[in-house]
């Protein structure tokens, strides 16, 4: 009972990022609460399948499929591009800290001198920063793929 | 000519390419991804009258060539960078799907192209949303309510001193590396005393506002759909940015000499 108030609390927290970044992308007022909405399911979606011992990879990507199902009904209901809804909805499972420390020692390996632990967590934070990223896209992807089959444009 | 169409003289057809090349460019420009760009200026394009278009991008230009019976006229814009604004992406779909409502108005198509506006959040309002955005971010990865505080004072300094820099129309790469920096050097409050007990987490979380989300999903959906180039183009980009950000964080935590997160 306690762990579902946690997870109900941190997906209330996850909906503030994808508002504020719909903010810097400028969304419309209209779609404003529907990222919201969008930013929440898709956190609470992947820390439930996380919970059931899922891979984060396997997990983001189970989760952003179904933010990219649920863009296709939105974008059709409210005739906007799907992008709209589904990119600050996607933010809080980026991998930004990943890239940084990707990024961070590498540069200090330039600096300090190729270390076996920078060196690991170079590689280590990179391939998560990068499959994750992978996870993410392909996971939108699909359902677009799959309306390409019918010529018809969604919206 | 084409049967059922009266005739499209070469100046209209000039006009009609000048108002989709525009709208391809505007388009590209403040980030909507390759496919929408194509299926929207050909859609419009057909809309007021043309057999079909066919363009071409890369990260900084459109080629675009519109097609009347065996007529062709082709014509190239230049992409200037702005800023992601899906606002004006969504309105262009708005007029798009009127045009094609309406076809052959091509009157209705420029009065509604000039009348599009920005319409940007005012400053009271994004600013401390930002700050709550990157203070929830730490909050979710486990730091006390402290270095939440200090998140969420950095991460709004940082979103003045990026919206300060990009009015005066700075590069984006210098804005980030800079906002980076600003950003690190505030959220080291927290190591202030120990006033923090988590602040690596401060410090990783106080710089989210720079992750450059849009560029890294527009590079990878382009490449899945079959726009390599376009995609590599992007990926590039975005990993400039995280790049410049790290060298700002880096430069910052020398000054201070903070050792790692």
């Amino acid at each position: 009972m306690m762990l579902w108030v946690t997870l109900l609390l941190n997906s209330l927290w996850a909906a503030i990022p994808a508002v504020g970044f719909g903010m810097i992308f400028n969304v419309p007022r209209s779609a404003l609460p529907l990222c919201a909405v969008g930013g929440a399911f898709t956190y609470g979606f992947r820390e439930v399948l996380m919970y059931n011992h899922l891979s984060i990879e396997l997990s983001t990507f189970i989760a952003a499929t179904a933010i990219g199902i649920i863009g296709v009904f939105w974008s059709r209901r409210y005739a906007m591009p799907r992008p709209v809804y589904t990119v600050p909805s996607i933010i809080p499972i980026i991998p930004g800290t990943y890239a940084y420390e990707m990024m961070i020692s590498l540069v200090s390996m330039n600096s300090d001198g190729v270390t076996d632990a920078l060196l690991s967590s170079f590689i280590q934070n990179g391939l998560h920063a990068v499959s994750i990223l992978f996870a993410i896209a392909f996971g939108l992807v699909l359902p677009s793929m799959y309306y390409t089959k019918r010529q018809k444009p969604i919206i | 000519m084409l049967k059922g169409f009266p005739t499209i003289s070469k100046e209209e057809q000039t006009r009609i390419t000048t108002v989709v090349v525009r709208v391809a460019a505007m388009l590209l420009e403040y980030g909507a991804e390759s496919r929408l760009i194509e299926q929207l200026s050909s859609r419009l394009g057909v809309a007021l009258g043309c057999t079909s278009i066919e363009i071409s991008l890369i990260p900084s230009a459109i080629v675009l060539t519109t097609l009347i019976g065996d007529s062709s006229v082709t014509t190239t814009r230049r992409a200037h960078e702005q800023p992601i604004n899906m606002s004006i992406v969504h309105q262009i779909v708005t007029i798009c799907i009127a045009a094609e409502q309406n076809p052959r108005d091509i009157m209705m198509v420029e009065t509604k192209l000039a009348n599009i506006h920005s319409n940007p959040y005012p400053a009271w309002v994004i600013i401390p949303m930002i700050g709550l955005s990157c203070a929830a971010f730490s909050h979710l990865q486990g730091a006390d309510w402290a270095g939440v505080c200090i998140t969420f004072l950095a991460a709004s300094v940082g979103m003045i001193v990026r919206r300060e820099l990009s009015s005066r129309n700075y590069s984006l790469l210098i804005v980030f590396a800079f906002t980076a920096f600003v950003c690190t050097m505030v959220a080291s409050l927290s190591f202030y005393h120990g006033f923090s007990s988590t602040g690596s987490i401060v410090l990783s979380s106080s710089v989210l506002l720079l992750v450059p989300g849009f560029p890294y999903i527009n590079s990878m959906l382009d490449a899945f759909k079959g726009y390599i180039s376009m995609g590599w183009g992007r990926w590039t980009q975005a990993t400039l940015l995280t790049l410049m950000s790290s060298l700002g964080i880096m430069l910052a935590m020398g000054l201070l000499d903070i050792k790692g997160w």
